[in-house]
């Protein structure tokens, strides 16, 4: 599980964000004295830093550029500076991205995995094993044995979202959350259209049966029996 | 100044002189003296006193049209201090010296409420970074604990920031020193991050998006840009018409002079005799009042201001019943690129 330091003052947010990034699948720590927070950050040796700009004594732009002189780790700037010249600041220092509060703490979380996707290089991720199917990412087609079907852009997405809830689920609602999040702005006939085009071809590979239509609710993906 | 406006000034002076001279002469007939001197008498004491008042006069005249003149070109009038050249009288030399005066206190008195308003403008900005804070932990607060309760008050918690972000940049607009800094930004990522900070409301009205031709830079400041295209965006939900499916279009124009972002909905439009106003202050227009939308007539009032700011254009085109179509105008000028 992957480590996320949280360097913020503010109490209560700081456990907010603790509690938010625990039910997400990391393991978050968070800096309660900021003495010595420099020292800190790298005796935890987090995979990533959540860094807030206005601490008590050093400022967060200098303890991102002295934590950069010795470690590569990610560090996200969180503040509520909101102005080109500090966030441009901010990037000169070594920061990898910039959120202004109040963020949209899933597309944080995005952020944050895409963040860490990239800098762990070793595992990169192009194919998602999906049991019955596999999903490649980088030439946008599913295989399943020898047979292979191309998918569109937004086909591709929603068939990983899909796959990323497996046997949940899934309301129409969210997966046009996650396709505007990707900046595919679909509207809700065009999900329609999507989703039907994405189970004829589910359908060539012999997988119909696995997108399942809930009346009211939205869609699930299944495992094959 | 006229001749006889400036007489009628030296009108007590001109009466004791001719009071003088008929007494004079009144003695000098008692007197048994050649005719010849005292005609000369009197005409030496007229003319050299003739001549003095045409002196005065022409001296006056000069330098009183010259500060006409100059307060005529004048912008900023109360420069005209600075500019004005020294009198050779004693009169003119205390009217500099009084302006000079008068101009000295109005600079400390206008001073002291320039740094009044910059003031307060520090104080709202760091008020509202504060602010920023209770919010962005209420919103992860409603992250960790969803139910139907909390996701309303997350929308009612997006209004609050939206309001305070006017607030924001209303500070912004209102004084002089460049809060905004100029770089080169793609304009395709500024609408698409517009269109995710709606996406909530985008959705749930099942409003539909359609961008195309958006890739185009333009040297600018992308947050200020952000906030005018998310009003812009506010209106088209706010007026979009209920009997049919809500439309917003983004696309954008490379033209030989500038860049051309248009924003074009299929609401429910502007009155024609109304279109001139929109951008005004506290305008809120028929569509405003008939369906109680709570309009305040600060968003476009704001947006103007902000591109003035910036050097941006902004026009607005409406039909009645058929939509409105909103354009920033980009200038591809040198100038900026150099910054």
């Amino acid at each position: 599980m992957q480590k996320i330091l949280i360097v913020e003052d503010d109490e209560k947010l700081r456990n907010e964000i603790e509690i938010f990034l625990n039910n997400n699948g990391y393991k978050a720590e968070s800096l309660k004295e900021f003495d010595n927070t420099i020292q800190d950050i790298l005796n935890i040796n987090p995979d990533l830093v959540l860094l807030d700009i206005n601490l008590p004594g050093a400022d967060g732009e200098y303890i991102c550029r002295e934590v950069r002189k010795q470690s590569n780790v990610p560090i996200i700037i969180i503040t509520s500076r909101d102005n080109e010249v500090d966030e441009l600041l901010s990037l000169n220092y070594g920061a990898d991205h910039y959120a202004t509060k109040p963020f949209n703490i899933q597309i944080l979380l995005a952020k944050m995995n895409s963040i860490l996707r990239r800098s762990n290089m070793g595992n990169v991720q192009d194919k998602i094993n999906a049991q019955d199917f596999i999903i490649n990412l980088s030439d946008s087609t599913i295989t399943k044995g020898d047979r292979k079907i191309e998918l569109t852009k937004n086909e591709l997405k929603i068939l990983k979202y899909l796959t990323e809830n497996r046997n949940k689920i899934v309301s129409r609602e969210n997966i046009m959350n996650y396709l505007w999040d990707s900046e595919s702005f679909i509207d809700d006939n065009t999900l329609t259209v999507n989703i039907t085009r994405l189970r004829n071809k589910l359908e060539e590979l012999n997988l119909k049966e696995l997108l399942e239509t809930k009346r009211g609710q939205g869609y699930m993906l299944k495992f094959e029996k | 100044m006229r001749f006889s406006q400036f007489l009628k000034d030296k009108i007590l002076q001109i009466s004791l002189i001719m009071f003088a001279i008929i007494t004079i002469e009144i003695f000098l007939l008692a007197y048994p003296l050649e005719n010849f001197i005292k005609i000369y008498i009197l005409a030496v004491i007229i003319g050299l006193y003739f001549i003095s008042i045409i002196v005065e006069y022409l001296r006056k005249k000069n330098y009183y049209s010259n500060i006409y003149n100059l307060l005529d070109e004048l912008q900023e009038k109360y420069l005209i201090t600075e500019i004005i050249q020294k009198p050779n009288f004693v009169e003119g030399k205390m009217l500099k010296e009084i302006l000079e005066q008068v101009n000295k206190s109005m600079i400390e008195n206008v001073n002291k409420y320039k740094y009044l308003c910059e003031d307060y403008k520090e104080y709202i900005e760091m008020w509202i970074h504060e602010i920023k804070i209770p919010i962005a932990t209420s919103k992860i607060i409603i992250e960790n604990n969803k139910t139907k309760a909390t996701e309303s008050i997350d929308e009612e918690l997006d209004k609050v920031e939206s309001y305070i972000e006017q607030a924001l940049y209303y500070a912004r607009s209102n004084t002089v020193d460049k809060d905004y800094y100029i770089k080169k930004n793609d304009i395709e990522d500024i609408v698409n991050e517009c269109i995710k900070k709606n996406k909530k409301v985008l959705i749930g009205e099942k409003i539909s998006i359609k961008t195309h031709d958006l890739n185009l830079h333009v040297n600018t400041d992308s947050k200020w840009i952000l906030f005018i295209l998310n009003q812009i965006v506010q209106n088209c939900i706010k007026y979009r018409k209920m009997d049919e499916q809500a439309e917003i279009e983004f696309f954008a124009k490379q033209r030989k002079e500038n860049s051309v972002l248009c924003i074009k909905d299929n609401g429910m439009g502007i009155e024609k005799g109304e279109i001139t106003r929109v951008f005004e202050k506290g305008f809120t227009g028929t569509n405003g009042r008939r369906l109680n939308k709570k309009s305040t007539g600060i968003g476009l009032y704001l947006c103007k201001k902000l591109c003035n700011k910036l050097g941006i254009g902004i026009e607005l085109e409406s039909v009645q019943n058929q939509g409105t179509e909103v354009r920033l105008i980009f200038p591809n000028s040198s100038y900026i690129s150099l910054c």
